[in-house]
């Protein structure tokens, strides 16, 4: 059994998954602007890095997703388990992403 | 000087609307790649080669080289034989292409062209997770990543395929193949009725993401840049 991270959980719990933005603001399209990015994110570790490999990565987003984040639609799941991944993997600590989450929200909710 | 009451362009000519907020899921995908630039595992000159390559990417490669082996028997063969090389002409390089640029275990170099027959039908799919033929056939769509197709489509593929409105008679045998990290599949349809004596061109237009991966047949009258076509409703609301 998979163990959860209370930053990621917390996320999860509070972020708001982009099917609901998208109903709310009235837009069409289906994927959220950060889908590709993020898609990016996985083939840049899988590849030159080799950091992650991706059937690896999938194989771990899906019992994540089973156990964890199945309440949560796709693609806002696949990003936890990655961000969940990298973390039990040691590549970035919870530490790291929590302080570097503030320094995003803050520079991307800047007037 | 105008005003807001007597300017007089046309307002029809509104902007798209757009998410007026930031997500704590936007924050978390900045977030995380930074962390992998700031950690020196990737540099962003990597992550932006890899975010233009998957916008520019379209299924054209893939139509086209079904186009081309319509109209050309030799390389239709070319297609079975050796995929890779077949590739080639549609400006795909499975092995060096961007942004890859080396192989490895873990590129999709193993490509197969799966040729239909009048009474068999191939489609892809993938079990295990979502392998997809990126480097010619483009971002997968949503559904396929699905558990609902990636489980039914190998147990039930006539109902799934009739699911997207694909219905096969009962002569017509079905072929699910399974992708894997390496093998990456791709469907070559029949070529449709209708297309007598078009070019290459015109052949290219009609072979859709949807018919490359199995669950659409090609027809002469659907593009693949054609403007979706909606049913003028029966009974309209408030007539």
């Amino acid at each position: 059994m998979s163990k959860s991270i209370p930053l990621l959980d917390k996320i999860g719990e509070e972020g708001r998954v982009w099917n609901d933005l998208r109903e709310e603001y009235g837009v069409e399209n289906p994927d959220p602007p950060w889908r590709v990015t993020l898609e990016s994110t996985c083939e840049a570790l899988n590849e030159g890095a080799c950091v992650l490999p991706s059937l690896a990565r999938r194989d771990e987003e899906d019992d994540l997703v089973d156990e964890l984040y199945s309440h949560i639609p796709h693609p806002e799941r696949q990003l936890l388990a990655l961000a969940h991944s990298m973390i039990i993997r040691g590549i970035m600590t919870e530490e790291d992403l929590a302080q570097h989450l503030k320094v995003v929200e803050k520079r991307l909710n800047a007037a | 000087m105008s005003n807001s009451d007597d300017h007089d362009h046309d307002h029809d000519h509104n902007a798209a609307p757009m998410v007026e907020e930031i997500s704590d899921f936007e924050v978390l995908e900045v977030a995380v790649r930074e962390l992998c630039i700031e950690k020196g595992i990737f540099t962003q000159d990597d992550h932006n080669q890899w975010t233009e390559y998957m916008h520019t990417l379209g299924p054209l490669p893939a139509g086209r080289l079904v186009a081309k082996a319509w109209l050309d028997d030799d390389y239709k063969q070319l297609c079975i034989d050796d995929p890779v090389k077949a590739s080639l002409a549609v400006g795909v390089d499975w092995v060096n292409s961007m942004p890859s640029k080396f192989g490895t275990p873990s590129d999709y170099c193993n490509p197969r062209i799966l040729v239909d027959e009048p009474k068999v039908k191939h489609v892809v799919v993938c079990t295990l997770c979502s392998c997809y033929p990126r480097p010619i056939l483009g971002q997968s769509p949503e559904w396929y990543r699905t558990p609902n197709y990636r489980r039914r489509m190998v147990r039930w593929p006539r109902q799934v395929l009739s699911e997207f409105g694909l219905q096969l008679p009962e002569d017509v045998e079905i072929r699910v193949a399974d992708s894997n990290q390496k093998t990456r599949y791709v469907v070559m349809p029949t070529r449709p009725e209708g297309t007598d004596g078009w070019s290459e061109d015109q052949l290219a237009e009609i072979v859709t993401r949807d018919c490359l991966i199995g669950v659409a047949m090609p027809r002469a009258d659907r593009k693949v840049d054609d403007k979706r076509h909606v049913h003028k409703a029966i009974h309209p609301y408030g007539h």
